[in-house]
């Protein structure tokens, strides 16, 4: 021990310092050129007033015209744009989360995809309400994927999944009439309703925001999420490692990216493969390592122990190391400028999805009846490749943490049975959980999660919240981008207990977990709805009234914002770092951060000094405490 | 009232009271009179670990009261709660300090109060070997006096160290629960402020074994949690003050178990509600994490290490056997395993029943044994556990071994059905769970027929000893090819790693090279490692490059170098508890040597517990070195220093058990005829000059010599 220290920004910063030097000899170019050149930022687009959704415009909004030519003042172009965005977040994470159910529906017992946690499966047919007995688990496992299939489109109803929420979210989701129907229903009507001549009325739209972002989180993330717990695993502890260092010089280096866990479990299984390991050898390599970038790492990460390379601002980085054979890429995130960097170094930048067509790029479609033989192409193509490295630009930074990763709420609960008492407790629950928040051992948990975005200091934000919060004894879960820049950090480590304060470490020695635990990827955040319901129902308490709050610091893409509602409407706070293009409209501003408690007992709040918004979320979470009484 | 408020209130309450104590008490005595706990050389052991500061007198402590003040801090965190906590037992400790001036005996029959540095280094060994496998800390008062009394038997049964404190001595008085510490049920003391007395047993722990720094309050809790398994049942009401003590108690890393339900809150494995009382025990054991070993053997009484201590006086004696008396012996035979029906117990004579109550007669058990990697050279090593073997049945009491054994059975387990197979009981029992990896088989004879047994003793026991002799004579550092390691105390001392070698045992006197042997027969990957002595670096002090080696490796790096036979240059680290320690004595270029029992003065001006915290821990201290007794006769005693001749001094008790040995030792290597007249004790002198009087009257050889430093 002793001698554990967390990796630093500065550390961080300078190992990109240095990868950018290899850069600058090929001529590439990088995130950080083009910011420069997009800086300063369209204010109009920075503030949501612009409007382009009919071809009268583009209309934009300014005190000498305040409204568009169809007369929509600023309020409604802000909702409109803010609904859009959110739309593209659900439908994204939505297909995702489809992707993985027509994965399992073409699951079979001598077929590419397994069914993996049969308990699992047999779990949610139960709570479906689907007969198992005597089932073959393959006809269960297709009987399941088209119940889920048509959560997309069903006529009637609401989301089977919301029953997972306490009655009282229910009865919430219920009388304020954003309970989501079918997934595509709720994001084809955001798309009508911003259409030219639909909604300008900025509750509507917000209303409609939510809606569509629960869609997403108890809808199609969800799906996502337990299903791919079916197919490949459900993550339970694991150790692994993070950051650059986790690439070997000496080794066939496979870096997979992007999200759908279907590709990059193929990838894994068959670089695993001894014959392919020989393959890699013949070429002068001594392995191959496969490591991931984003959430498609999260999600290996989390099941297979596969170390992480970095998150989605470091994804130019990998290939910038010089020792990238291949860049396997699903959906997702993707920089397209991946194409053009490959080029600069021997790198084979495949991509692997109709849904994310790239120039530049080597395009190998992946299905399920494929995967095998496809994933078995790559791997042989990129340890081909080993032999095209250009030694003189091969420079990986040594630097890497130790992770346990892998707490779905299963996980979780199973380490929480760990330090019951079986004279006195029952197991199978999060009640140690409660128990520690309520006596004050723990003050509370944030949920931190999202992307890189560098109008924040890359990871900075991310890694300072947490290092503040842990300290002042709040628990951190952590999924996508964030979990990644932590775990980098070293904030994964079991050691990192000693930057906590003396409860939260307390708790870590005891149940033998790190201070921030990984959830999964961003499609994963919907086991933390799943968490936060466990803890309201088990402690009697509405989710809104429990010391938990949500914070994406550095968030970036559409995804995040159908998050941020979809946590929000749970009755989870949620802490941005960026401003989600709304600051044009104060009525639009005002119900997101004020408004919107009224109808789900939990609003945003934006604020980009990084410190405020930690000290802002450690005072929220002491006011509900408070209310508490606790 | 959140729980940290209920913290904070008792704590503030606690420091009233200490602040008006302590402020009496200076108007009282004065501002310059001292205060200190008797027998002990850390101070107030728990004010010293956590500050490093040691107090002498009332006005050091009023100025200690501020800094208890500093650490009242009052967030709502459990950093807060926390230090509110060991501030309300710092305050606890200068209360009861209070009691102790001018030499006072605050405590009587049952209640201990303080408890002396000895007794913390005598529970080191138990403590690793699982022997005891927790300490437990009872307080308040239970719903009855029989729950408190079965309560308290049930850790006793297990091996349980059980401490009191509160009404729950009254209610284990009234029924008469077997107390005190011989059978590990120590009442503290009536007030709550007494708790601080077994804290002070925790926390010199880490101090004596664990070389935490003074002042290093992270380091004591993290040695605490980690390597002292005590929890606390505390009965309802629970009022501020003890769950104030409560949280001094989980800061340390002690789990509290109480029967309060109301205004309490839960916190898994550390403040756990367990309404049913006589759930207790098994709450308790499973939030300290505490496994007990369980031997299941037939007997009609209690098998504990609980009783290993207990005395049984000859009024309640039922009967006797005594082989200063007439012939008894105990012997460990290798047999065939065609030889041997396992589980086998024959009893040859006349059983207990048919003696007469008080009498005295002749014994002999021999243990015959069947195994394949079943060596005789563990035929000792067994043997030498029947002492703790027979100790641990309730009312059965053992001293000696070989031919000279006496063993008395009270009154009490002859009521309760004990009769003589039940020896063979407890050996079958217990020799096959401790040396399952070697013993196949196992058969018991017990002999009360007095011819047989006078018959047996010298045809075939007598000469079984001088065989055992004879190897063990030849059983030299030389003519072995492998030391061993023995590193058993790393669970209080993480650094120590001891160097067993044939003519020098473990410094706790526990583990002899034939004990290691075994150890590492039994476990091969266990405390006790082959260490090969291949590599002789130096002679002279006996260092060895692969002795280094392994020192180095076991110690994780802690330890570089060891010399196997020199004080002065390397030595060898000690854990803690050691049986005795030396120290240089300047005057006459000499050593002096106490042991653990020695409550007295030494020559050096520091009695034993002063000298044992000059070193422990797994430091190398030159000039001091902690051993067993059975060393202070060996031809490698402090070799490179001249060895034997250099001792000048040791309690006349210990004299008197090493004379033997120790005068044939130095008849041998120096022609010297009864050395040890020539050695000072505490009835010689208690200071040097004294001491160099008689030394130079008796000639002593040390006064020769050149100076050690």
């Amino acid at each position: 021990m002793g001698d554990f220290k967390l990796t630093s920004i500065e550390e961080f910063e300078a190992a990109t310092a240095k990868l950018l030097e290899t850069g600058a000899k090929v001529g590439a170019d990088s995130w950080q050129l083009r910011v420069k050149n997009q800086t300063p930022h369209c204010k109009f687009g920075e503030q949501g007033v612009c409007c382009r959704i009919c071809s009268m415009g583009p209309c934009r909004i300014t005190p000498k015209a305040p409204r568009g030519i169809c007369g929509c003042d600023v309020h409604g172009i802000v909702g409109r744009n803010y609904l859009k965005f959110t739309a593209g977040g659900a439908a994204t994470h939505s297909d995702h989360g489809r992707e993985i159910c027509h994965t399992l529906y073409l699951s079979a017992e001598d077929g590419n995809y397994h069914v993996k946690d049969p308990d699992k499966l047999k779990k949610i047919a139960k709570e479906w309400g689907v007969e198992t007995e005597g089932k073959d688990i393959y006809d269960l496992a297709h009987e399941m994927a088209e119940l889920a299939l048509l959560e997309y489109g069903k006529p009637f109803g609401n989301q089977r999944w919301l029953k997972r929420a306490p009655e009282h979210t229910q009865e919430l989701w219920e009388r304020e009439n954003i309970a989501p129907r079918a997934i595509d229903r709720e994001v084809a009507s955001s798309l009508h309703m911003t259409h030219m001549g639909c909604s300008s009325k900025p509750e509507a739209l917000i209303r409609q925001s939510l809606r569509a972002g629960l869609a997403d989180g108890w809808g199609g993330s969800m799906c996502g999420t337990e299903f791919s717990d079916v197919l490949f695993g459900t993550p339970k502890p694991i150790d692994t490692e993070a950051n650059l260092g986790v690439m070997n010089a000496e080794n066939v280096n496979i870096v997979v990216h992007g999200h759908d866990p279907s590709l990059s479990e193929m990838i894994c299984e068959y670089a695993d493969d001894p014959e392919m390991i020989a393959y890699a050898k013949s070429f002068g390599a001594k392995g191959i390592t496969v490591s991931g970038v984003c959430c498609t790492s999260n999600e290996v990460a989390m099941r297979r122990g596969i170390p992480m390379a970095g998150n989605f601002l470091q994804q130019e980085n990998v290939v910038l190391t010089g020792a990238c054979e291949a860049i396997v890429v699903d959906v997702q995130c993707i920089f397209p400028a991946l194409g053009p960097l490959s080029k600069c170094f021997h790198t084979k930048f495949i991509t692997t999805s109709p849904i994310a067509q790239m120039p530049d790029s080597e395009f190998i479609e992946f299905h399920a009846e494929n995967a095998g033989e496809n994933a078995k192409a790559i791997v042989k193509m990129a340890c081909e490749n080993f032999v095209n490295r250009r030694q003189d630009l091969v420079y990986i930074p040594d630097m890497k943490q130790k992770a346990t990763v892998g707490y779905s709420v299963e996980a979780i609960v199973k380490t929480l049975d760990g330090v019951t008492n079986s004279q006195v407790d029952e197991t199978g629950t999060t009640k140690p959980l409660l128990e520690c928040i309520t006596s004050g051992v723990i003050r509370g948990a944030v949920a931190m999660v999202g992307c890189n975005n560098p109008k924040v200091r890359p990871d900075y934000a991310h890694v300072e919240l947490m290092k503040k919060l842990i300290a002042n004894d709040i628990i951190i879960i952590a999924s996508g981008c964030s979990a990644q820049a932590a775990a980098r950090a070293g904030l994964m480590s079991k050691e990192a207990k000693d930057l906590c304060g003396a409860g939260l470490k307390r708790v870590c020695e005891l149940a033998d977990i790190p201070p921030v635990l990984h959830m999964g990827s961003c499609v994963d955040i919907s086991r933390m709805l799943v968490l936060a319901a466990t803890l309201s129902k088990e402690s009697g308490l509405p989710i809104s009234a429990l010391p938990v709050v949500g914070c994406a610091p550095e968030w970036m893409s559409e995804k995040a914002v159908s998050i941020g509602n979809y946590v929000v409407a749970t009755g989870i706070d949620t802490f941005l770092g960026v401003d989600p293009y709304v600051s044009g409209s104060t009525e639009v501003a005002d119900l997101l951060t004020n408004g919107i408690r009224n109808w789900v007992e939990a609003a945003y709040t934006v604020e980009k000094d990084i410190d405020k918004l930690g000290d802002a979320m450690i005072a929220r979470i002491e006011e509900k405490r408070a209310a508490l009484g606790i | 009232m959140t729980l940290f408020d209920r913290v904070f209130s008792g704590s503030d309450a606690v420091y009233g009271l200490t602040e008006g104590a302590i402020n009496a008490a200076i108007e009282k005595y004065g501002a310059d009179k001292a205060v200190a706990f008797p027998n002990t050389a850390y101070s107030l052991p728990c004010y010293y670990c956590v500050t490093g500061t040691k107090v002498t007198n009332l006005g050091e402590l009023k100025d200690a009261l501020g800094v208890v003040k500093s650490l009242m801090t009052r967030e709502q965190k459990l950093n807060d709660a926390f230090m509110s906590g060991v501030a309300t037992a710092l305050c606890a400790e200068f209360i009861e300090v209070l009691k102790y001036i001018d030499g006072a005996e605050p405590y009587s029959e049952p209640c201990y109060g303080h408890l002396a540095d000895a007794v913390i280094r005598e529970l080191g060994v138990p403590l690793v070997t699982g022997d005891i496998p927790g300490v437990a800390v009872i307080l308040g008062k239970a719903p009855s006096a029989d729950e408190a009394a079965e309560l308290v038997k049930s850790y006793q049964a297990q091996g349980i160290l059980v401490t009191l404190v509160g009404d729950v001595i009254d209610q284990c008085v009234e029924k008469k629960v077997n107390m005190g510490a011989g059978v590990r049920v120590i009442p503290l003391g009536k007030d709550v402020t007494a708790v601080i007395h077994v804290v002070s047993v925790a926390i010199r722990a880490a101090l004596i074994f664990g070389n935490v720094t003074p002042g290093d309050a992270a380091g004591l809790m993290k040695y605490t949690m980690e390597r002292v398994p005590a929890f606390v049942n505390a009965f309802a009401p629970l009022d501020d003050v003890v769950v104030a003590a409560g949280a001094g108690a989980i800061a340390l890393g002690f789990p509290v178990i109480t029967n309060e339900t109301e205004n309490i809150f839960r916190v898994p494995k550390s403040l756990i509600v367990q309404e049913d009382v006589s759930k207790f025990n098994a709450t308790s054991l499973e939030a300290r994490d505490i496994k007990i070993k369980i031997t299941k053997i037939d007997i009609p009484v209690a098998f504990a290490s609980a009783f290993e201590g207990e005395i049984v006086r000859r009024k309640q004696m039922q009967v006797e056997f005594d082989g200063s008396r007439v012939d008894c012996f105990e012997l460990v035979q290798t047999k065939e395993a065609s030889e041997i029906e396992d589980h086998k117990i024959e009893l040859i004579g006349p059983d207990i029943d048919t003696f007469e109550k008080g009498s005295k007669h002749s014994i002999a058990y021999i243990v015959e044994v069947a195994g394949r990697t079943m060596q005789s050279d563990f035929e000792s090593v067994f043997e030498r556990k029947f002492h703790s073997y027979l100790n641990c049945i309730e009312g059965v009491m053992h001293t000696g071994q070989r031919d000279m054994i006496r063993i008395r059975i009270s009154d009490a387990a002859f009521d309760a059905g004990f009769r003589a197979k039940h020896i063979g009981e407890v050996l079958y029992a217990k020799v096959k769970n401790d040396f399952d990896a070697v013993v196949d088989k196992c058969q018991v004879k017990v002999i009360t027929d007095p011819e047989l047994v006078t018959k047996l003793r010298h045809e075939l026991a007598i000469p079984a000893f001088d065989k055992r002799d004879d190897r063990l004579q030849s059983l030299t550092d030389e003519s072995v090819d492998v030391y061993y390691s023995c590193i058993m105390c790393q669970a209080f001392s993480p650094s120590h790693v001891c160097v067993v070698t044939p003519e020098r045992l473990g410094l706790c006197g526990a583990v002899s090279w034939l004990d290691a042997k075994a150890t590492n027969e039994l476990e091969p990957t266990g405390p006790c490692q082959v260490i090969t002595k291949e590599k002789l670096i130096d002679d002279r002090i006996g260092e060895y490059e692969d002795v280094n080696e392994a020192v180095r490796k076991f110690s994780n790096g802690a330890l570089e170098e060891v010399s196997l036979y020199s004080i002065m240059e390397k030595p060898m680290t000690s854990c803690g508890c050691f049986e005795c320690i030396c120290g240089i004595e300047p005057f006459s270029n000499g050593v002096i040597i106490a042991n653990r029992e020695y409550a007295g003065m030494t020559p050096l001006g520091m009695t034993f517990p002063e000298l044992a915290s000059m070193t422990g821990g797994g430091v190398q201290t030159p000039g001091f070195m902690g051993h067993g007794k059975h060393f202070i006769a060996s031809k490698k005693f402090m070799k490179a220093e001249g060895g034997i001749e250099r001792i000048v001094w040791m309690p006349k008790d210990l004299k008197e058990q090493v004379a033997e040995r120790l005068n044939a030792t130095a008849k041998e290597l120096y022609g010297i005829d009864n050395f040890t007249d020539m050695i000072g004790d505490e009835t010689i002198a208690e200071d040097p000059e004294t001491l160099l009087a008689f030394l130079t009257e008796k000639g002593h050889p040390a006064l020769a010599m050149d100076p050690m430093m």
